[in-house]
């Protein structure tokens, strides 16, 4: 994962080819659309079983988490340690309205997901305002995402509390059942597209000044903190979105499933697998994590001890993201070979 | 006022805590996730040592020791590839890092020792303090606090090795330039903070019992006073240590505990937002 942020650090990485915007919208888009129909034809690989079917899903939400969190991290350098808050928020907003308020979810789905938007938007602001650098950012962030899961314990008899609450909105719609496949790949090709989109627009030439060299970004007349605020927005709002659609299929909510520790932890996995600013990377990193999860799941607390070193190694051997870091020695290999 | 000398009595620990942690931000501009998960795997190898019949004075000195150890083994395994970067590389990566090590410590503590817990408090002993009856270990775990607190700020103040720690917070190559090694202070200021935060263990399990599951509570308690006092500042982090433990003390028996962290959680928010340089600090 590209730690150079900002300041351009670390020297032993080689620095990323100029992507995007020259390439033809063809080529652009054709690795989207590719994605879309393999994940379309998946259920053909694992049949009607349900199993597979749950993890998939969790591979998508992973995977859409961490596009999201591409765009603000890999984008504009702010590091959000909150996707679990943002995410939780959105949904627990979306579950109450839904469940207390008596409103349907295409009122309620939105209105958590542009709360989450503007609260991304807020935090970006703020850290513009006040000039926060990285670290300020980050313990900010996880601040909230403490508060958040501090409310939700003690706010019990709206929210459940640590033991939380069976979510009875999404019975009825494409959200439940064999459908809800569908819905979520959906969402993940909807986001890359998005993701690609963004990149090809004047967002995506000032998210790559900004993040080279933010003193020439300003001096070239490129509004810094109107980007990042974008960027924390579009990114929030994506978190939210997919936060709340989870839960309604899951048709339960529950502190842990947001909690820091769960989601934010693997989305960063999530990313540090797949490398930071990649496309298909989070989809990778996602299969990957979703497996790995599972194969996990007996050993209980050990499995926070797991993640633990997984995430070291990851940060300390593959700094730009293990499938990036393949991916060179296999073209070295090749040239190699060609010679 | 019996709760507010219980706040300085909790304060006191958390002064201690923190001291570590912004000392090393200070030093090398690196975040130690994983500070609290030192007093938590101090906590538990002086129950287990405590369990096996040792004397609980050899058995805490024995887990401050392995806290002090242990954080000499990750500064040199996982702190130097971090030392080899520079400005936000090295916090973002020390940061993950230790983020990594802290849910490893925390993992196979809780897996293994789910309800081992550290308790040393004599509830015989008692002592009236401004009218006040106090328990007697919570008077020693403040005594033993303050004589730690007193020592490092004449250590920092006028030992040699203290002038030095100073100094390369001031300027890292000035420092250099004067012959001062900054990988070995470093070194010794790591081991320093994990003694430190062992010794928090110890003294914190004379008030109330610590077990496996406090680690991450250690941690975030110490980065909100490190942050309130300043990052890197060591009488910020005393001042707001006192501060936040009354707060806290006094919050949590009148309101409750999760509103009670939620005021400390804001309270470091608004710290970063209004007085980024700590309590102490100037107003930006």
């Amino acid at each position: 994962m590209g730690l150079d942020v900002q300041t351009g650090a670390d020297a032993v990485a080689p620095t990323p080819p100029e992507r995007a915007a020259i390439v033809s919208p063809l080529r652009a888009y054709a690795p989207v659309v590719v994605a879309a129909v393999v994940l379309a034809l998946l259920p053909l690989a694992f049949g009607g079983s349900g199993y597979y079917r749950t993890l998939a899903i969790i591979m998508l939400v992973y995977a859409a988490y961490a596009i999201a969190f591409n765009i603000i991290f890999g984008g504009t350098g702010q590091l959000f340690l909150c996707l679990g808050a943002l995410g939780g928020l959105s949904a627990y907003v979306s579950v109450v309205l839904t469940q207390d308020g008596g409103l349907p979810l295409l009122v309620t789905v939105p209105l958590g997901t542009l709360l989450a938007a503007a609260l991304g938007a807020l935090f970006s602001w703020v850290a513009v305002r006040r000039n926060l650098d990285v670290i300020f950012i980050g313990i900010v962030t996880l601040a909230f995402s403490l508060v958040f899961y501090n409310m939700v314990q003690g706010l019990r008899s709206l929210t459940g509390g640590e033991t939380g609450m069976v979510v009875t909105g999404g019975t009825g719609t494409p959200l439940r059942g064999a459908v809800s496949y569908y819905v979520f790949v959906a969402l993940l090709v909807a986001f890359l597209a998005l993701y690609q989109l963004i990149d090809r627009s004047h967002l995506g030439w000032a998210f790559r000044a900004l993040k080279n060299d933010e003193l020439a970004a300003e001096l070239a007349g490129i509004d810094v903190a109107r980007y990042r605020i974008m960027a924390g927005a579009i990114g929030a709002a994506m978190v939210g979105l997919t936060g709340a659609l989870y839960v309604h299929h899951e048709g339960f909510i529950s502190p842990s499933v947001f909690n820091f520790a769960h989601l934010d932890v693997r989305v960063l996995v999530v990313l540090a697998f797949g490398g930071i600013g990649s496309l298909l990377g989070p989809i990778v990193g996602a299969a990957a994590v979703s497996v790995l999860d599972e194969f996990l799941r007996p050993l209980g607390q050990l499995r926070l001890a797991v993640y633990g070193v997984v995430l070291m190694t990851l940060f300390l051997f593959f700094r730009q993201g293990v499938v990036p870091t393949l991916a060179a020695a296999t073209h070295r290999v090749r040239d190699r070979v060609r010679r | 006022m019996a709760i507010v000398l219980d706040g300085i009595v909790f304060g006191l620990q958390l002064s201690l805590l923190a001291v570590g942690l912004t000392l090393i931000y200070g030093l090398g501009g690196v975040l130690n996730l994983a500070h609290g998960q030192f007093a938590a795997v101090a906590a538990i190898i002086g129950a287990v040592l405590v369990g096996r019949g040792h004397a609980p004075l050899v058995a805490v000195t024995l887990a401050v020791l392995a806290a002090g150890l242990l954080a000499l083994f990750i500064d040199r395994t996982l702190m130097r590839p971090v030392y080899k970067l520079t400005g936000e590389a090295r916090v973002l990566l020390s940061l993950l890092l230790t983020l990594g090590a802290a849910f490893l410590i925390d993992g196979l503590l809780i897996y293994y020792h789910p309800s081992t817990a550290l308790n040393l408090s004599v509830p015989r002993l008692g002592l009236d303090l401004f009218g006040v009856r106090m328990r007697g270990s919570s008077i020693a775990a403040s005594l033993v606090a303050i004589v730690v607190l007193v020592g490092l700020m004449l250590f920092l103040r006028y030992a040699r090795f203290g002038k030095a720690i100073r100094s390369i917070i001031q300027d890292e190559v000035g420092a250099q330039l004067c012959g001062i090694n900054p990988g070995r202070v470093r070194t010794v200021v790591f081991v320093l903070s994990g003694l430190l935060a062992g010794l928090v263990a110890a003294t914190q399990a004379m008030i109330s019992s610590v077990g496996s599951t406090d680690g991450l509570n250690f941690t975030i308690l110490a980065l909100i006073v490190t942050v309130v006092g300043g990052l890197g500042r060591v009488s910020g982090a005393l001042v707001a240590g006192l501060l936040l433990g009354i707060v806290y003390t006094l919050a949590s028996f009148h309101i409750g505990a999760f509103v009670t962290f939620v005021i400390l959680l804001l309270a470091a928010i608004a710290t970063i937002l209004v007085r980024p340089s700590g309590i102490l600090g100037k107003v930006s």
